[in-house]
């Protein structure tokens, strides 16, 4: 994922609440309102879920940046 | 409970940097209630060692399992498949756990992902406390429930010194005077009698001093 380019995007993971965060994406998605594509969402039913292991896991898994929104 | 940490990142990855497939072993007792060694820790200290070998351009498998007690042989087996795969096998369980494991599989080489601390309780979320140091010669009968030779910062068993400030420890502000609670403790109970006399000096054969100790019930041996 963090192959040199001409110019660097990083890949996101975003962890989302099931009942706000996560929500806003899908109101976002029923608007046609686009945000990137390097963005990857993961739905969790709350924010309170988050695990640092979880945390761990993605940036394992090669994302440049992780982010939890809820 | 065994109480713990960690060892730091680097002090584990040094050991194990030129091995090629290690196996993180937890244990879930002790070590998981204190947040050190249980299946948790595993996973997070194999996914950093993971990107650090990534980071360092290191050809390196490391695997996870975790079994209920690394100090009994019948959860120490279950680790047989993986020790047999593996070069390395970080345990993090205490230094017994890390010691079961040895014994059981000669030919394997274990190193501690712990600093074993000693025996402790769960003072408040987060907060571990040492309770007892093991002496093999329990005098809590004599001293309120409250071990002085734990918690007295010099074992005195005839305190407190002139150290004792305001209730707390001259090796911190931070460390209550155990023989203040001492008193405290017994004067709530009308048992400030229990001070009265001077208590002879402890006999410590039975502490480690005495040299490994060993619990041996004929009762409950194997007839084999």
């Amino acid at each position: 994922m963090n192959a040199q380019r001409e110019f660097f995007e990083p890949e996101i993971v975003a962890f989302c609440c099931h009942y706000c965060a996560y929500a806003a994406a899908d109101m976002a998605g029923s608007m046609r309102l686009s945000y990137p594509t390097n963005v990857k969402i993961i739905k969790i039913p709350c924010s309170g879920k988050t695990d640092v292991l979880y945390l761990l896991k993605a940036f394992e898994a090669g994302a440049d940046g992780v982010f939890v929104a809820g | 409970m065994i109480f713990g940490e960690q060892k730091p990142l680097e002090e584990v990855e040094e050991m194990i940097k030129d091995c090629k497939k290690i196996l993180i072993a937890g244990c879930n007792t002790c070590v998981a209630i204190c947040f050190a060694g249980g299946e948790k820790e595993v996973g997070i200290l194999a996914s950093a060692l993971r990107m650090r070998a990534k980071m360092a351009n290191r050809e390196q498998e490391v695997i996870e399992q975790t079994v209920q007690r690394q100090c009994e042989w019948e959860f120490v087996d279950e680790l047989k498949e993986n020790v047999e795969k593996v070069e390395v096998v970080v345990s993090l369980a205490c230094g017994a756990g890390v010691q079961a494991v040895a014994e059981r599989f000669p030919r394997a080489f274990i190193f501690p992902g712990l600093n074993t601390t000693g025996i402790a309780i769960t003072e408040e979320a987060g907060v571990w406390a040492e309770r007892c140091l093991a002496c093999g010669n329990c005098i809590l009968d004599k001293t309120g429930g409250i071990c002085p030779i734990t918690r007295c910062s010099k074992g005195l068993l005839n305190g407190p010194c002139g150290g004792s400030q305001n209730g707390k420890c001259e090796i911190s502000p931070d460390v209550p005077c155990a023989w203040q609670l001492i008193y405290d403790r017994l004067k709530v109970l009308g048992k400030l009698d229990l001070l009265d006399g001077i208590k002879p000096p402890k006999d410590w054969s039975t502490s480690q001093s005495g040299g490994p100790r060993k619990v041996v019930r004929e009762d409950l041996k194997s007839s084999s």
